[in-house]
């Protein structure tokens, strides 16, 4: 075989063109989604580098808007990070939004008195507050009149049952008007939380004038750090959903372990809620994937090689929608005992009934005893697979079972789950079979190379059919959790007809795969360029 | 148990004590012993209910996090009510759950929970069948609550005809609390519960 040979067949120019380069980017991906419905275009990306792409959408919002960083990070997160939406309902309607991203408490402000010591409060407000200052709220003082009044009564009930004397001054303003102009009196309250007295230098609080000491406030952030909480946690106050943003929980945070932590958990947040990004679901990878569509289309991470869906981080799943995965999976985990008992690797032959092991991905079976054809799954005739209308793969509902008594519906339900279940399962099974098959023809291969019958670039070809076996199998596989819960009707008709073509030129490949030495390449090849034209078609059709 | 946790019961049971609702006896704290950890609460059915006149017994448990983490509660009493379990005495109320507030106090949770049994709420239930019960059949529900009051709590009103129906199944040598249990989840019939129980 010569070196000419490799490079000029035209099926292999079929797959190359998906990666080469080409000039006009737009152009260029719509021509490769029109060719390949499974192309995606995706980025891996180290956690310096989300850190980085993170930082910059911060930036680009902190600065059109004026907020401070902290700030927008509540925003970004609260809106998904969709940046041009958050900048034109901020220039629409800045108090609107912040109430709906929980900077800003949802209740208006109504009493007067508490406004006015707010108002005195708010000058010894610690540094975090100040910084919030700093952002174009429209008056931090106006905001802080709007203290619960449920709040301020559980503090008075609360300090006037043990220390009167700290809390007089905080009862009666509380409670009258007239003593407002006592402003030096106003130097002190007790903490609703620990109830302890607190200095004004000593507390903190958000927009919503629930001020709490800075020691509660800490042993509170570090108590919700530990359980995972950093990004949503929120005011102490009862029924006050008001978020603490990063430059009000971090000085109040004085471990450093914790601080750290908050970071981690925090960044974790913002990686999980941006429709652009994805952890890689491998073991110990820190990879994040980026996207720009959210779709659930496969990508493989650059370092630990792991394959996932984009949209869900599962395994990978078209023609399936991640919804319909989803289901079928948490099925499959209820019925686990009753599907049991078809994982035997075993079958009787229908013929001369010797019995057979199965030890090949193939489910085109001949017995080694009588030679007979047969389908592995249906136990079937092989010859009448191979006709026009492959049924092994269709499941027959009975017309009449609306009629039938629930026990006998509950069995046609159980029939047909396990119809598909034991397509699902078997093709599965096939597929870690012909990743055996794979490494036996690395073997051979290895073997022929040393004897001197041709080079690695000679049989590259029989890998390649392998490699695309086991990625026809695997969307074949995908297509059972589909079709169990696709609606009876024509497009269920095109469907299952197309899965049936799929089905029979996958077994045609593996069968040709596994007798690779007597195949002729031109054969194998055509077979290959048969099979992936069905793939590519039903993915097409039947896009999610 | 940290000091705040502390700290806060002690002056919360002065709260409780000192409160209007401790002195008209429709809310209780008790220690059990010295330790803050472990308190029983009581807390009186509300009038116009069918938990009326009868007197709840719950077990609270404060955590070494509280106040920033809710306490722990459920009712020892058996009560039959959508939003607790009438097996266990598991409480689903948002403020014992993700609505927690450190701000929040025993005696919130308290009035809390006797608003809860003046006002079920049976689409986020803790006991299915109940709040089954509640939806369905409306009037079934007040009766059987009713007894259950009277049975467990100290409730005044009585049932003849519930207390011929119990009566029938302990002859046939059930023990008593289950044959509540069955004919009041199989809608007082007698053969369902019979059914239930035998089966
Ligand atoms: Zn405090
Ligand atoms: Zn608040
Ligand atoms: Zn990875
Ligand atoms: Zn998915
Ligand atoms: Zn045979
Ligand atoms: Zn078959």
């Amino acid at each position: 075989m010569s070196d000419d040979d490799m490079g000029g067949s035209g099926d292999e120019d079929y797959y190359n063109d998906y990666y080469s380069d080409g000039h006009d980017p737009d152009v260029e991906t719509l021509d490769k989604t029109l060719q390949d419905p499974e192309y995606f275009e995706f980025q891996c990306l180290t956690d310096t580098e989300v850190e980085r792409f993170i930082n910059e959408r911060v930036e680009e919002l902190s600065t059109s808007i004026q907020v401070t960083p902290s700030l927008a990070k509540v925003l970004l997160l609260m809106c998904q990070w969709n940046l041009s939406e958050i900048v034109s309902s901020y220039r629409a309607d800045a108090h609107r939004l912040l109430i709906q991203c929980q900077v800003k408490p949802s209740m208006p402000a109504n009493n007067n008195n508490t406004s006015m010591v707010s108002a005195n409060l708010v000058s010894a407000t610690n540094t975090s507050n100040r910084s919030t200052t700093n952002t174009p709220f429209p008056s931090n003082v106006g905001l802080m009149s709007s203290t619960s009044m449920e709040k301020a009564g559980d503090c008075v009930t609360l300090c006037s049952s043990s220390s009167k004397s700290e809390c007089s001054s905080r009862d009666v303003v509380c409670g009258s008007n007239a003593i407002i102009q006592q402003e030096s009196d106003v130097k002190e309250c007790c903490c609703p939380v620990c109830l302890c007295a607190m200095k004004p230098s000593e507390s903190s609080q958000l927009s919503c004038c629930h001020r709490f000491c800075n020691s509660c406030w800490s042993t509170y952030f570090d108590v919700e750090i530990t359980q995972g909480i950093t990004t949503r946690i929120e005011c102490m106050s009862s029924h006050c959903e008001v978020l603490a943003p990063e430059d009000f929980v971090v000085p109040l945070l004085p471990r450093t372990r914790v601080r750290e932590k908050y970071h981690q958990f925090a960044f974790a947040d913002y990686v999980r809620s941006h429709p652009e990004l994805r952890f890689c679901p491998g073991p110990n990878c820190t990879i994040v994937v980026r996207a720009k569509d959210n779709k659930p289309k496969r990508v493989i991470c650059e370092a630990c090689n792991t394959q996932f869906c984009f949209a869900c981080g599962c395994d990978y799943h078209l023609p399936t929608s991640c919804e319909t995965i989803r289901r079928w999976l948490t099925k499959c985990a209820d019925d686990s005992e009753t599907a049991n008992y078809i994982s035997a690797h075993t079958k009787d032959c229908p013929k001369c009934h010797i019995c057979i092991e199965k030890n090949g991905g193939c489910n085109h079976m001949q017995c080694y005893n009588c030679k007979h054809e047969f389908c592995w799954m249906c136990l079937g005739c092989w010859r009448s697979h191979g006709s026009e209308y492959y049924e092994c793969s269709r499941y027959k509902e009975n017309p009449n079972i609306a009629h039938e008594s629930v026990h006998a519906q509950a069995r046609e339900a159980l029939k047909k789950y396990l119809h598909y279940y034991e397509r699902w399962e078997n093709h599965s099974k096939s597929l870690k079979l012909e990743c055996q098959t794979l490494n036996a023809i690395r073997t051979r291969i290895h073997a022929k190379v040393m004897a001197g019958t041709g080079t690695w670039i000679d049989w590259q070809y029989l890998l390649d059919a392998a490699t695309l076996l086991a990625r026809c199998r695997y969307t074949l596989q995908n297509t059972y959790p589909f079709a169990y819960f696709l609606a009876p009707g024509p497009r269920k008709d095109l469907f299952e007809y197309q899965q049936a073509q799929l089905e029979a030129e996958i077994e045609n490949l593996s069968w040709k795969i596994e007798r690779a030495e007597m195949t002729d390449r031109g054969d194998l090849e055509n077979q290959m360029d048969i099979v992936e034209k069905r793939r590519t078609t039903l993915l097409t059709d039947f896009q999610p | 148990m940290s000091n705040i946790a502390a700290q806060r019961i002690q002056r919360e049971f002065n709260e409780v004590i000192k409160s209007d609702e401790a002195q008209k006896f429709s809310i209780k704290l008790e220690m059990d012993g010295s330790d803050f950890r472990h308190i029983n609460g009581e807390i009186a059915g509300p009038p116009d209910t069918p938990y009326e006149s009868g007197n709840f017994k719950l077990e609270i448990k404060i955590p070494d996090t509280y106040p920033f983490n809710p306490p722990k509660v459920k009712f020892l009493t058996k009560i039959w009510h959508p939003n607790v379990s009438s097996v266990t005495g598991a409480i689903c109320l948002d403020i014992l759950k993700d609505q927690w507030a450190a701000a929040m106090t025993l005696r919130v949770v308290l009035l809390s929970l006797q608003a809860l049994l003046a006002a079920a709420e049976p689409d986020d239930p803790q006991d299915a069948v109940v709040a089954n019960q509640y939806k369905e059949n409306r009037a079934l529900f007040t009766s059987t609550a009713r007894y259950w009051t009277t049975v467990h709590a100290g409730g005044k009103q009585l049932n003849p005809d519930f207390d011929k129906k119990i009566h029938t199944l302990l002859d046939l040598g059930v023990e008593k609390h289950q044959a509540l249990v069955a004919l009041s989840a199989c809608d007082w019939n007698l053969d369902r519960a019979l059914e239930q129980i035998f089966s």
